[in-house]
């Protein structure tokens, strides 16, 4: 068994994985390594289309406070405010960063960085680098990362955390491309391994491996996992294939309408109309399909109308858009209305971890969208997870640093690494019952379904039952390529076991919140319930296999809880 | 339902002894990766392939269909069923990269191609601001230098369509030289580093391609990287690196065509490899078989007017193809030897009176040293 030895590991190549890498390569003699599934530019950070929130010294009548005001509002009051404090006044800072390091952003005419309204935010504060914002920033950190020589693992696998309880010790990960289990010794571990939305296979936003391999880990291991029931649906995916429209085309100007060309959103947000958050605007959208007033043959999906702008402030501000529309719906949005319906697209939930990044473990720190800080409580807004992204893995790398320089040196034993060899031999063995894309499209029907847009116990309960047969029934699923090398097989099939650990964990939970808040959208509950429930979820995994649920407070310092209105 | 056969490479080093071709039937519909998931998820497992966003933007996903470089998740299988009549769909892993598996290639190489290029933003203090506070300011119009460069998605189609990455090795490859560009048009950064990624971009063969222009083609994102390279060697040539043979030549084509309208056949040898007794020869060569030779070709009627487009259109382009005025009095002082008259004298005797542009050509005469 092949050892290698660092001081920090950074899980994820994405833009938290590659910030932190970043810093902590500036700030360290230490040995880090980043170790990836995929090469750092193919993360899904850039995808992100619509542009990352800050107050900059520019933003007239802006505050840092109102951007926190409005994160915690938009949070339906969930959020950590010490957390969403640090996020919010970071803002400048990390974009003048990034923007000294490369990343092209918008320019007004006068020079600044340019800023657009966005779902959810009192002021125009998102800034943005034409429809491509996480592309560049990703393309940018690794220009950078490649600068600083950081050491890349280019496509391996997480498999394990390895620590003694209170320490982390290591981790133990696949080799892709040639194969093997490897133990890896390192003091200090960055989870930046991003969202699970796949949970939701066939009808997400998220790229094909965005299935909580991070998480899953922690969960394995012990941790917990906090606020998992909040799943974000985007409002607008393309109806065929949940790629994703991005909010900047409301952003700039577009409507939602319903089969009868209505404008539905006044009924809804009367002030806010297609810019109210995301999950009002999901909601409006679900109740407007549910209800019979979807377009369509079968009434399935709603319009999304950009013809008004124009072809040439389409093609200047939105030129991915038109062409996702093109390419995966069939329809120019130039001519005509874009079919949409809610998709499956941010994991509040996540890894539980305070407002520097660390995890109950020693060492063990997590940062972006695999993390549950929590900065985005209920309901992320459009444009904050790029900031909360950044801010965390730079935050995390200088706690890293930190922590690594005076940790002792770890010892970790090969028993999980031997553990996982094993494992993944019995996947290559098992009898093959189940096939690993049946199974894996069924679990996203029962959780669209029992967990999706809206909420109901009965329904959950049944969905809940449905998930733990399948988690049963994936222990047939067999891997048929039994070779060393790029086994994409066996990926696929580990990734679907992630998939399947984290599903109870948001089940769980979903089902004992009796109440509605954020995306959490309760049909039995309509209301938000603070008396009860203004607190985080909290679950663990138990030797035993069953999730246990526990409760924890949340940190409200200086905006007390109020309806939310739009 | 509609469907259509693709003929997939498949090759497994550790088992296979040669890579072979195996034939499964998928639905047209949606783009070719979705018929690649489809033969994962319903026929055969063990296909490795890379893809992850399936919407264009990670760059994992490009392979060859029948020869031509394709983007899979920007491939309508309708279109290629279409394109190519119902014939086979041969799905073949990318060109000049070592194949892993399948259709996975090893793209380290090319990546270590191009950190030599110095990828990045070297930023001049001058113009970014050390102060993390105080933001730097960039006007829209100065980000239409780099507006297409910065598109590329590291997906390396080019590198795989590229003649000039077949025949040399060391070759960097087409987006690494546009990767490079990026930052030599960018204010911010620094003018050492401008000097330097120019330095590494004539060691990494910035005069080997062959503008082929097949990397402009193939690329999914519009990026440019023939015409980077354009400009990269016009770059080069400003800065003072002319003693590649391709900055030679093309230091003699602008010279001589500006100087006398016409390339010197004649010289050439000497001034782009040196070869001094290459004149000689060619002289002879050519006087053997009767075709007639002049040492300097005789200029042109309407040459200052000529001239002036020429100089405006350099001026506008700023593709920075500077003439070498001392280069071009060498010439001119040939031709006035050779025709015993000043070059402007010798021209200007072929021009009517009183032209309409006479500002401009009097500016000329005192560039030139006429009179
Ligand atoms: C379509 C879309 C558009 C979006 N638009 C916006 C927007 O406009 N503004 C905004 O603020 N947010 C947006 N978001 C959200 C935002 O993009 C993500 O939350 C954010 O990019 C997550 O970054 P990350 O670094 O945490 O994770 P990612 O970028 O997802 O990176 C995860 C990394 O972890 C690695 N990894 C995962 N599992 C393993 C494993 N087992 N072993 C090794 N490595 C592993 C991956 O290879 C990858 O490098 C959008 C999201 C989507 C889906
Ligand atoms: S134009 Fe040059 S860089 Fe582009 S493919 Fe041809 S040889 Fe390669
Ligand atoms: S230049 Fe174009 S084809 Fe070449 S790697 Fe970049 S995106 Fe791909
Ligand atoms: S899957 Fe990302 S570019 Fe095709």
């Amino acid at each position: 068994m092949v050892e290698l030895d660092y001081d920090i590991v950074i899980v994820g190549g994405g833009g938290a994985g590659l910030y932190a890498a970043l810093w902590a390569a500036e700030n360290t003699i230490l040995k880090v390594a980043v170790m990836t599934k995929v090469y750092p530019t193919r993360s899904h950070t850039g995808a992100a289309e619509g542009g990352i929130n800050a107050v900059l010294t520019h933003s007239v009548g802006d505050s840092p406070e109102a951007h926190a005001y409005d994160t915690v509002k938009g949070s339906d009051f969930l959020a950590d405010q010490d957390a969403v404090d640090i996020m919010c006044k970071m803002g400048a800072a990390v974009i003048y960063d990034i923007a000294h390091r490369g990343v092209p952003f918008s320019r007004r005419p006068d020079g600044r960085i340019a800023q657009r309204p966005f779902g959810g935010a009192s002021f125009p504060r998102t800034c943005y680098a034409a429809d491509k914002t996480g592309f560049y920033i990703l393309q940018t950190l690794y220009e950078q990362c490649l600068k600083n020589n950081v050491t890349f693992l280019n496509e391996w696998f997480l498999l394990s955390i390895i620590h003694n309880g209170e320490r982390v010790e290591g981790i133990t990960a696949w080799d892709i491309r040639n194969g093997g289990v490897h133990l890896i010794k390192t003091k200090a571990v960055i989870l930046a391994t991003g969202g699970h939305a796949r949970v939701y296979w066939n009808r997400t936003s998220n790229a094909l491996g965005n299935t909580g391999d991070g998480t899953a880990a922690a969960l394995r291991a012990g941790l917990p996992l906090k606020d998992m029931e909040f799943i974000q649906f985007h409002p607008t995916g393309l109806a065929k294939t949940g790629i994703l429209v991005t909010e900047g085309a409301r952003g700039e100007g577009g409507y939602l309408r319903n089969k009868d060309g209505e404008r539905f959103m006044k009924r809804y947000a009367p002030e806010k109309m297609e810019l109210a958050p995301r999950d009002i605007v999901a909601r409006a959208i679900q109740t407007e399909i549910d209800e019979g007033r979807g377009c369509g043959p079968n009434g399935d999906y709603i319009c999304l109308d950009l013809t008004h702008l124009g072809e040439e402030k389409i093609n200047e501000r939105l030129p991915q858009t038109r062409e996702h529309a093109i390419l995966y719906e069939g329809v120019d949005p130039v001519k005509e209305p874009i079919p949409i319906a809610p998709t499956a697209h941010y994991s509040m939930g996540g890894i539980d971890a305070d407002k520097l990044g660390r995890t109950p473990i020693k060492g063990l720190y997590a940062a972006g969208e695999c993390a549950c800080i929590s900065v985005h409580g209920a309901n992320r807004l459009g444009g904050n997870s790029l900031l909360d992204v950044l801010v965390y893995g730079r935050l995390t790398a200088l706690e890293a640093v930190k922590y690594a320089d005076e940790a002792p040196e770890t010892n970790p034993s090969v028993a999980k690494a031997k553990d996982d060899e094993k494992r993944i031999l019995e996947l290559m063995e098992a009898d093959g019952k189940e096939k690993v894309a049946d199974l894996r499209k069924e679990l996203g029907n029962v959780m669209m379904k029992h967990f999706g847009v809206f909420r109901e116990e009965k329904s959950m309960r049944e969905g809940l039952e449905k998930v733990m047969e399948i988690k049963e029934r994936a222990k047939h699923v067999k891997v048929y390529d039994t070779s060393k090398k790029f086994n994409t097989d066996l990926i696929t099939a580990l990734e679907f076991l992630n998939l399947v650990d984290l599903a109870p964990a948001i089940a769980v939970p979903a089902i004992e919140r009796k109440e509605s808040r954020g995306a959490h959208a309760r049909k039995d509950y309509p209301k938000r319930d603070d008396k009860n429930f203004l607190k985080h979820s909290v679950v663990k995994l138990k030797e035993d296999g069953t999730y246990e649920l526990s409760w924890k407070p949340v940190t409200i310092t200086k905006f007390p809880p109020e309806e939310r209105k739009y | 339902m509609e469907t259509a056969v693709l003929q997939v490479f498949r090759y497994d080093p550790e088992k296979d002894q040669a890579p072979y071709y195996k034939e499964y039937e998928v639905p047209v519909e949606g783009t070719l990766l979705n018929a690649l998931l489809y033969i994962k998820d319903n026929l055969d497992p063990t296909l490795a392939f890379r893809a992850f966003c399936r919407s264009e933007v990670c760059g994992s996903c490009s392979m060859k269909v029948n020869g031509k470089t394709k983007l899979a998740c920007k491939t309508p299988m309708k279109e290629l069923v279409e394109t190519w009549k119902g014939k086979p769909l041969r799905i073949e892993p990318l060109n000049h990269m070592k194949v892993i598996k399948d259709l996975v290639v090893d793209i380290d190489k090319p990546i270590e191609k191009m950190k030599t290029l110095i990828p990045w933003l070297v930023p001049d203090p001058r113009v970014v601001p050390t102060d993390p506070m105080h933001e730097s300011i960039i006007y829209p119009e100065e980000m239409e230098a780099y507006k297409d460069q910065i598109h590329c998605m590291l997906c390396f189609s080019c590198y795989s369509a590229c003649e000039a990455v077949a025949d040399n090795e060391r070759y960097r490859g087409p987006f690494a030289f546009s990767k490079a560009y990026r930052f030599q048009v960018d204010r911010r950064d620094i003018e050492t580093a401008k000097e330097k990624r120019i330095r590494y971009a004539i060691s990494g063969g910035l005069w080997s391609c062959v503008q082929c222009q097949k990397c402009l083609y193939v690329c999914p994102k519009g990026v440019k990287p023939a015409e980077d390279i354009q400009n990269l060697r016009g770059q080069a040539v400003k800065k003072g690196f002319t003693d590649k043979p391709g900055a030679k030549k093309l230091k003699h084509f602008v010279d001589w065509i500006y100087a006398t309208g016409q390339i010197n056949r004649l010289y050439l040898p000497e001034e782009v490899y040196g070869n001094k007794e290459a004149r000689e020869k060619l002289t002879k060569a050519y006087t053997e078989m009767g075709v007639e030779v002049w040492e300097v070709p005789k200029p042109t009627k309407g040459l200052m007017k000529f001239r002036d487009i020429y100089l405006e259109i350099l001026s506008k382009e700023d593709k920075a193809l500077d003439l070498d005025y001392s280069h071009v009095r060498k010439i001119d002082k040939m031709v006035s030897d050779i025709f015993k008259a000043d070059i402007c004298t010798i021209v200007d005797k072929a021009h009517e009176e009183g032209r309409s542009s006479r500002g401009l050509i009097s500016k000329l005469k005192g560039l030139l040293g006429g009179q």
